[in-house]
């Protein structure tokens, strides 16, 4: 490939312009298959190359990127262009190559990107939905291949393989609407059937929902829900780079129980995630990190670039947005984890997902936001639905006193956890 | 098999992103990309291939693509009609000064003095960031349609956080332009950021509940975009999952209610030509409150019916959707005075922090930057944190007086993992029975 053999001329170029070079080269292909209700829409097809270059010179660190090969010594320049801006830092060198002996679970090799595939997907998403009496609105199916490589000027060269496969489907029965979705690297570990059938459950389900009254209930986030709050507001306070900035609500916490004891939060790159993977966005090997063990706040993530600045070690967390992006502080697999227990037996709000959770305020905690597909919850079994309701609290607060992790587990994007009890919320009604 | 119709979009250009973080440069460059989408539509729907740097001067190569994608079209099922519509590329506003023509070094200056004057006392954090887009666009089609163009896009956000006693809060602006270039003389907004950051500090908690609202022009355009735009999108109405369908010529606002989305006007959502080589045109969505017609790209429009199209926008290497580009409510008569007086009490909201709807339950969300308790035509306290969510088919009767001063606002868009520029705008609104989210009692 045209890709490997750009690699060695880029470093070689770019040695005689700075003192180190790293690129960092993705291919991939992908192809997707869109529902239409209840038949095949779009289908489409999709080949991506793309290269990102780092060159630093006396601390100076610069970034380009191009997805034409032909232009690699444009991007290089850009590069360079780049690092003669950006201020000078302390920097003590990319990472030289290590004896990496994990293994992480990031792709699947029984998994062919073709229509075919993404076709039986969504014949399995079309029969689960049929289960109840809705109208498919949408989805979709998704089956990816990447091939991503790391080198660097000290000698590091990883390569490693990605797969994903993910289903959605969105239902529809009157002014009720149900999404589902589910994604994973094993096309084996996703229930495409299921996905469709608890759209259409949810649709459904929520036809005929009453008002409530404004005032203090005892909810319960699906892994979706509480994926969305966490991610939005949680998530960038565990930033190495928000905390020295001051711009974290958790700065200045470490060693201090500001969780509920039950709680804990560990980065896992080698679980069975959307972000497995050995080695980080700048090739360092990346390592379980234990933010909150039983509540106890125990470390923050850090990437190359802030660890030399604050004199603090890479924990291995640069991660990259897709192909040509540039490494910044991130996720792998955010586990949430500790004591199981049924969160549904004792009557409480159920809510699927909320709209607006990208509102929140990250500094404060504080979000109010309109749930959707809530519904009432006892003996594990689903109630009535709530027509409108608005969910207002703090996050932070929240996760000082957790009522209880749920028995599933599921992927949302980067993250991994359950279902989310939270006694006496704050919930506006009419 | 021959395709009934093919078109190729090809968009080569380049980004330049400039982030200085507390008085620190992190980074600053470019980077380039060169994405082509093909579609064909065959016997039923479209096959889609997107693809990296392809040469689009080679006829073979043409031809080749073209080739591959058409299999893909041959496992859909869902027929695709395209209505006929007119083809034309208007004429993109003047450029005023251009960016290529100011240095990198310049634009990090420039855009560290904004930052730099977001630093009040108390503002523990500043940050900003510039965004500079130019795309050169190459469109074709089997109809023989070929235009191409160029478009150039810039602009900055600024985000300062004050702390005091362990209250964090936070306070940001944003001005992006099409067709310029836009740092100079801006530090007016860094330092706008910075108050605001330290003036939510003192403020308080916003009571949830239903409530008379003032929304200024900027929340009152993402509520525009909220509550009706995505609604009304083509796209939405055919797969049956927006509430409007099926509501053209019903009355679903107050009466006065004009809600209008216009590529063609030179706004941050402009497009000199739609992503299918459609000439752009004005869409009136709402007029004296009756819903008159949907957004559409041809494919909704021959599907759906009422409306034109014209409206398809794409991110570089994505296939074409339905989408806003500057969408506003005109302009009504009542003077911002009149507005306050009349509510009485309620609340004033300012800002936007972003907005989700779900056009097929049609209930939105959005949230303001902070807002001020209004008591007796007064603006008194300030509060943080207010959201305000509501259902489209009630909320546009509860618009009670509408402003006679509409600003637009630059933003960007998300809609099935694309984004795209647009602008909303609206005059300042007075709304009843605004169910307002807020944890303070």
């Amino acid at each position: 490939m045209k890709g490997e053999y750009l690699i060695d001329d880029i470093i070689r170029e770019g040695r005689h312009h700075a003192d180190e070079v790293e690129v960092f080269y993705v291919r991939g292909s992908s192809i997707s298959a869109e529902i239409k209700q209840s038949i095949i829409g779009a289908a489409e097809a999709s080949r991506e190359w793309a290269v990102a270059i780092r060159t630093i010179k006396d601390g100076r660190i610069g970034i380009s990127s191009t997805s034409d090969p032909a232009k690699w010594r444009e991007c290089l320049d850009a590069a360079l262009a780049s690092g003669r801006i950006a201020t000078p830092q302390e920097w003590h060198g990319l990472p030289k190559p290590a004896d990496i002996v994990s293994t992480a679970p990031s792709a699947d090799r029984e998994l062919v990107v073709d229509a075919g595939g993404a076709a039986d997907l969504i014949a399995r998403l079309l029969e689960g939905a049929a289960e109840y009496p809705v109208d498919v609105a949408g989805g979709g199916a998704d089956l990816a291949r990447s091939h991503l490589t790391i080198a660097n000027s000290s000698g590091v060269l990883y390569g490693m393989e990605r797969t994903s496969a993910s289903v959605s489907l969105e239902a529809i029965r009157e002014h009720s609407t149900g999404y589902e979705f589910a994604a994973s690297p094993f096309t084996a570990d996703i229930d495409p059937r299921s996905v469709g059938e608890q759209a259409a459950f949810l649709a459904s389900h929520s036809v005929g929902g009453q008002e409530i009254l404004t005032g203090r209930y005892d909810v319960v986030l699906s892994p979706i829900a509480a994926a969305q709050l966490i991610g939005t507001i949680l998530v960038p306070a565990l930033s190495g780079r928000n905390v020295k900035a001051g711009r974290s609500y958790l700065a200045g916490k470490l060693g201090e129980q500001c969780m509920d004891e039950s709680l804990s939060i560990v980065d896992d790159p080698f679980a069975r995630g959307m972000g497995s993977t050995c080695w980080d966005g700048e090739g360092v090997p990346t390592q379980q990190l234990d933010f909150v063990r039983d509540g106890e706040l125990r470390c923050f993530a850090y990437d190359l670039k802030t660890a030399y600045r604050y004199g603090e070690d890479s924990t291995g967390s640069a991660t990259r947005s897709g192909a040509g992006g540039a490494p910044a502080i991130g996720l792998h697999n955010l586990v949430v984890d500790g004591p199981r227990t049924r969160v549904d037996d004792e009557r409480a709000i159920f809510v699927h997902t909320v709209v607006g959770a990208h509102t929140a305020n990250p500094f404060s905690g504080d979000f109010s936001i309109e749930v959707s597909n809530a519904y009432w919850i006892e003996d594990g079994v689903a109630g009535d639905p709530i027509r409108t309701a608005m969910f207002a609290g703090n996050l932070f607060e929240m996760l000082r006193s957790v009522d209880g992790l749920g028995e599933d587990s599921r992927i949302v994007g980067r993250l991994i956890l359950p279902s989310i009890r939270f006694n006496n919320q704050h919930i506006v009604g009419t | 098999m021959e395709p009934r119709y093919y078109d190729i979009r090809c968009v080569r250009g380049e980004v330049t992103q400039i982030e200085v973080d507390d008085g620190v440069v992190e980074s600053a460059g470019t980077s380039f990309f060169d994405k082509t989408v093909v579609r064909v539509l065959g016997p039923a729907g479209w096959g889609i291939l997107v693809l990296d740097h392809v040469d689009l001067d080679s006829r073979r190569a043409v031809e080749a693509i073209v080739a591959e994608a058409v299999p893909l079209a041959g496992i859909t099922e869902d027929r695709v009609d395209l209505a006929p519509a007119p083809r034309g590329l208007l004429a993109s506003p003047p450029l005023r000064e251009d960016p290529r023509n100011v240095d990198l070094e310049e634009k990090t200056r420039l855009l560290a003095e904004i930052e730099a004057a977001a630093r009040l006392p108390e503002v523990v954090n500043t940050r900003a960031r510039y965004t500079e887009g130019i795309d050169h666009v190459r469109f074709m089609d089997s109809s023989g349609s070929e235009m191409s163009y160029e478009t150039v896009r810039s602009g900055f956000s600024v985000v300062a956080v004050a702390s005091r006693n362990g209250v964090m809060q936070m306070g940001s602006e944003r001005d992006h332009i099409t067709g310029g270039f836009n740092l100079r003389d801006k530090q007016g907004l860094g330092q706008k950021a910075g108050e605001t950051a330290v003036d939510l500090l003192g403020a308080g908690l916003a009571k949830g509940g239903a409530t008379k609202a003032v929304l200024d022009p900027e929340l009152a355009g993402v509520f525009t975009h909220e509550a009706v735009g995505h609604a009304s999108e083509g796209d939405l109405v055919r797969e049956g999952n927006s509430v409007l369908k099926g509501k053209i010529g019903e009355t679903i606002g107050c009466e006065g209610l004009v809600i209008v989305d216009d590529p063609s006007l030179p706004g941050f959502g402009f497009d000199p030509v739609d992503a299918e080589g459609v000439k752009p045109e004005r869409t009136e969505i709402i007029s004296g409150g009756v819903l008159q017609a949907y957004l559409h790209n041809r494919e909704t429009l021959a599907a759906v019916g009422d409306g034109i199209a014209g409206h398809a926008r794409a991110e570089h290497g994505a296939a074409p959707q339905v989408r806003m580009s500057n969408t506003f409510i005109e302009n009504g008569d009542a003077t911002y005075e009149e507005i306050m007086d009349e509510c009485r009490d309620g609340i004033l909201l300012i800002g936007s922090r972003g907005g989700q709807v779900d056009p097929g339950r049609g209930v939105f969300q959005f949230n303001a930057e902070y807002g001020y308790l209004i008591e007796n035509g007064e603006k008194t306290r300030m509060v943080r944190d207010v959201s305000l969510s509501g259902e489209i088919l009630r909320t546009l009767h509860d618009i009670v007086l509408i402003g006679n001063d509409r600003k637009m606002h630059p933003g960007y868009c998300g809609k099935g993992g694309q984004s795209v520029p647009v602008s909303d705008g609206a005059p300042h609104l007075l709304l009843k029975n605004a169910m307002l989210g807020g944890r303070g009692s």
